[in-house]
């Protein structure tokens, strides 16, 4: 998925332009001539000139569409496996803190494993072997404070 | 093996986890606390005086309690963050924290909602004065000489830095010059990112003053590149004998200070409240922590949770006197 | 004499180099680990030396340290995700090696040049440290302002390609960097009221996700083509380790001094000087159209200066007690709480331990070439491992590793959040490396550039009114001026050669 870069510098030219928008909301310091909105807008700017540039440079070359496809994006199958690659990832930011870590991360790999053609049998063997190293190495010897959810009585 | 029974339970709900058995230990640790890891919040970074005071305290209380007490940095936000996720922990006393004098400063900003009766508050365990610190070689040999030239000399010729602009030691120069009968920015402020660089850049010769507490200073000050002048404190350090306070040399009795303490969320059990506090008092009083503590040179103050309550109350309405006066509280106090 | 000997005995006591094997193997962990960094591994290690005698103690945290920035290029080499920040900067090159079936080599360079830069950084921390850190000490934040601006010019050189896209991302960077409560005045920008927000967009997340997420997400659309065993050349990690020793023995100095210089600043780490080192081994480099591509110039210059930077940062630790870096933060806590005062005079109140730790460091760094080879061993099955089963282990690390920084769920967010941008950027040949300097730098340069301001009473004069300031700002202003008038000639000529065709 490409967009050319006409589409590219427009849509950092408009994010800049909110950007120093908003620095026009941030409150002056007293006493001091300088506030926190004078880097931001420094470098607002710096984005608006390389924008433009590369708004520029697409015109001059001309002829490109707006928006190239990847093979893989017209391939169901593929664009499925990004789009799951990714459903994995939220489905960790929604349910780790309620289920815990080894229930959120064992069903994460089992389903990827399983998507991606991994042998059931393998599937559930790496994935519990996996949470559990990853749970004692991280949680216990790390001390990383990993969502404990429903095994919370347990662990 | 675990995660089978796990993902098992996920999807068979509660009664099947009543059933294996399982039901009987949460019955047994709420007897019992603590009966897992707690986690002691420190809001600022590794490697600061307050990640090591956490650092020492978690370790003294998981030797006397039996379980690990793991010191977890949520840093970021001057504060903002670690402060909120202890407000915001489950009351079970598997989440308690130490809070700073950030909490009495950062609602008056508009930073946050917070403030210190957003906690139960469990012991005051350090509090350290500002000191003023200039550089080794400086004109100014003693306190005295430097207030005189301070007066005399014409608005934001002194420059000082100690932390960011609006920060506890910038809120003791505030007062100091405040007490001295000049303007809050008499004495221009620099900002910089904690003590040990505002004292690198004394020392480097870039500003004039830094304002932060001794012990902060002492690596400069024992190199040789740094003198404190005073403490802005109610008695001396017995860590640094020779420093006098701005009441003896100067007559001024202003005092302020950062401190340190233990909390927890709003609504902890009772009894949980009880053991804490018997714990960090038998920890403040161990030989562990006050070797430690006097080793970083850090002030010792105990207060109970009573104590601390009234210590907070009383902090926070000088901090937000002292910050309308500055022009730095985005509401009144 | 009497001291060194007595350093001796206390460094070769059965217990304390159990100790050093133990944090060694701790250490090597840690760093291969994507998230858990050299900082963490510390201090993590300072409850436990509570309870230690000095040398253990020390020993620990020295070994533990040397070993995880090496150990931070396994991943980085196998799998674009670096271990620990430091290794960030040469990550995509040694991954581009073992795309070409050249692991071996870049493993093989990572290992050698990590243990001779520590060699290089520790001579150095024994031979000059009391003069080099008595220079380090003058630096203000005029110099270290302009310091961030001669950082920033690397941006130019490490982005691959088109030096417009380059400039474009190193602007998001800084742009990201503005993110949370401002260094200056202690406002909130662009936080919209979220706290998490009000922490700014953490480095490692970020890290992890512009470089691994976007790999994922990568391989996750061309699992089919299965084809994922790159045949690694044959022959053992040091199998043309002697060529590249005699063809880049100057790229090794330089990366190691370079190392050593920006270690012992107060503030500068082993992650700067990797970025610096690589960008200048690619500006002065007789093929830079190779860097980026798999060419292992720039990681021997790059390698040798993190792990010389970490010795280095021990310079101003122990003769001011002022921090080099995070990790000698923690150092000089332990330090106190062992009673060694660090200063001028721990040299000569206690000068067995100050030299027990510079045996350490030594033993370290030697003790780094077994285990480090060992480790590169077992990590290379991960390379037989098929990319089915592997996407989504790596998966399950990136996000532990994410959010052990923040220890909430927000590190998460941060690199999915970053990945998908990070995706989206390189696959419109915006190279994200310089995104990551920016944010790096950007703090750095706006609190040094804010507090200078103030201090010069708001005079530009007064950034170059001091000595070195002035003369890092004459360099900086020098090349920013000689770039864009080669950018200005060398658009003009080729405008000229496309008008004639």
């Amino acid at each position: 998925m490409r967009f050319n870069d006409a589409v590219v510098g427009t849509a950092f030219l408009l994010l800049a332009g909110a950007m120093i928008a908003m620095t026009f909301t941030f409150p002056a310091f007293p006493g001091q001539k300088y506030g926190p909105s004078l880097f931001p807008r420094i470098i607002g700017g710096g984005i608006i000139l390389c924008s433009v540039l590369l708004m520029l440079r697409e015109w001059r070359g001309g002829g490109r569409p707006l928006l190239v496809l990847d093979a893989w994006a017209r391939r169901p199958g593929r664009l499925a496996s990004f789009a799951l690659m990714l459903a994995a990832m939220v489905f960790y930011i929604l349910a780790s803190e309620p289920l815990g870590f080894m229930p959120t991360a064992f069903l994460i790999q089992l389903v990827l494993f399983l998507w991606f053609g991994v042998r059931p049998i393998t599937a559930l063997i790496v994935a519990s072997v996996m949470t559990i190293a990853v749970q004692y190495f991280f949680g216990s010897l790390m001390r990383v404070p990993l969502p404990r959810g429903i095994l919370d009585s347990v662990l | 093996m675990s995660d089978i029974i796990s993902r098992r339970s996920v999807l068979a709900g509660a009664a099947a986890m009543g059933a294996s058995g399982l039901i009987a230990a949460p019955a047994i640790a709420q007897a019992k606390w603590p009966s897992r890891p707690v986690t002691l919040v420190c809001p600022w970074g590794a490697g600061g005086g307050t990640d090591a005071t956490a650092r020492i305290i978690g370790a003294i209380l998981e030797k006397n309690l039996g379980q690990p007490f793991n010191v977890v940095n949520r840093t970021g936000g001057s504060g903002v963050v670690g402060h909120s996720a202890i407000a915001t922990a489950a009351p079970d006393g598997y989440t308690i924290g130490m809070i700073t004098v950030e909490i009495t400063m950062m609602h008056h900003q508009g930073l946050t909602e917070l403030n210190p009766t957003s906690y139960t508050p469990l012991a005051l365990m350090n509090e350290d004065p500002p000191g003023v610190q200039v550089k080794a070689d400086s004109p100014y040999q003693n306190i005295k000489a430097l207030a005189d030239a301070i007066k005399a000399a014409p608005e934001g010729k002194f420059k000082a830095s100690g932390t960011g602009q609006g920060g506890i030691w910038h809120l003791a120069l505030i007062g100091w010059l405040q007490a001295m009968g000049l303007k809050p920015n008499h004495v221009a402020w620099a900002p910089s990112n904690g003590a040990a660089p505002a004292m690198q850049d004394l020392a480097a010769g870039g500003i004039d003053i830094v304002t932060c507490s001794v012990p902060e200073a002492r690596a400069m000050i024992d190199a040789g590149k740094a003198k404190s002048l005073a403490i802005m404190a109610k008695a001396r350090n017995p860590q640094f004998k020779d420093v006098p306070t701005l009441n003896e040399t100067l007559a001024i009795n202003y005092s302020v200070g950062a401190w340190r303490g233990i909390a927890g969320p709003k609504g902890l059990p009772d009894a949980i409240q009880a053991t804490l506090t018997t714990e960090l008092k038998k920890a403040f009083d161990s030989k562990e922590f006050q070797d430690f503590m006097n080793a970083r040179g850090f002030g010792m103050t105990y207060q109970d949770q009573k104590g601390f309550a009234a210590f907070m109350a009383e902090g926070d309405k000088a901090m937000g006197s002292a910050m309308n006066a500055a022009g730095l509280a985005k509401k009144p106090a | 004499m009497t001291a060194i000997s007595t350093a001796f005995g206390l460094v070769f006591d059965p217990t304390v180099l159990a100790v050093i094997m133990g944090s060694a193997m701790f250490g090597m962990f840690v760093g291969a680990m994507p998230g858990l960094t050299a900082t963490m591994a510390t201090a993590l290690l300072v409850p436990v030396t509570f309870f230690m005698a000095p040398v253990p103690a020390l020993g620990a945290i020295v070994t533990a340290t040397a070993m995880a920035i090496f150990a931070g290029d396994i991943p980085a080499a196998m799998l674009r995700m670096p271990g620990t920040p430091a290794s960030a900067a040469y990550a995509d090159e040694s991954y581009e090696m073992t795309k070409k079936g050249q692991l071996n080599l870049a493993m093989g360079a990572n290992l050698v040049f990590s243990v001779l830069g520590g060699i290089f950084g520790v001579a150095i921390l024994i031979l000059l440290a009391p003069v080099l850190a008595e220079v380090a000490i003058n630096f203000s934040s005029f110099e270290y302002f302009w310091l961030a601006c001669l950082g920033l010019t690397c941006a130019v050189f490490i982005g691959t390609g088109d030096p417009l896209k380059g400039l474009l991302s190193l602007f998001i960077g800084l742009a990201i960097g503005c993110i949370g409560i401002d260094p200056a005045a202690g406002q909130p920008r662009f936080t919209f009221g979220n706290v998490d927000l009000l922490s700014g967009i953490n480095f490692i997340p970020t890290l992890i996700g512009m470089f691994a997420v976007s790999e994922l997400l990568r391989g996750a659309v061309t699992m089919e083509k299965g084809g994922h065993v790159v045949a690694q050349a044959v022959g053992n990690l040091m199998t043309g380790i002697g060529g590249v020793m005699k063809r880049y023995w100057f790229n090794f100095l330089r990366g190691s001094m370079i190392g050593t210089v920006i270690g012992a600043l107060p503030g500068a780490g082993a992650d700067i000087a990797s970025w610096v080192s690589y960008a200048i081994s690619k500006k002065t480099s007789k093929e830079p159209e190779k860097f980026g591509k798999g060419h292992v110039e720039g990681i021997v210059d790059a390698t040798s200066a993190n792990n010389s930077a970490l010795g280095a940062a021990w310079i101003p630790a122990l003769v001011f007690g002022i921090p080099g870096d995070s990790i000698t933060a923690i150092v000089i806590g332990v330090l106190y709480m062992k009673g060694m005062n660090p200063g001028p005079s721990v040299f000569l109140q206690t000068p067995e331990l100050i030299y027990a730790v510079f045996i350490i460091f030594i033993l370290a760094n030697l003790l780094m070439f077994p285990l480090g080879w060992a480790a590169i061993k077992s990590a290379k099955q991960i390379l037989r491992v098929p990319r089915n089963i592997l996407l989504p282990i790596i998966l399950i690390f990136c996000i532990v590793g994410s959010y052990a920084m923040t220890n909430s769920l927000y590190g998460v967010v941060l690199m999915v959040g970053m990945g998908v941008f990070g995706w989206l950027l390189e696959e419109h040949g915006v190279p994200v490396a310089p995104l990551i300097l920016g944010l790096v730098l950007g703090e750095m340069l706006e609190q040094n550039f804010m507090s200078s301001m103030i201090k010069a009473d708001g005079s530009l004069l007064g950034f170059l009114s001091r000595p070195i300031a002035g003369v890092l700002g004459v360099c900086t202003m020098a090349i920013w001026a000689l770039m864009i008038w080669r950018a200005l000639t060398f658009g003009a000529s080729r405008a000229a050669a496309g008008a004639k065709a």
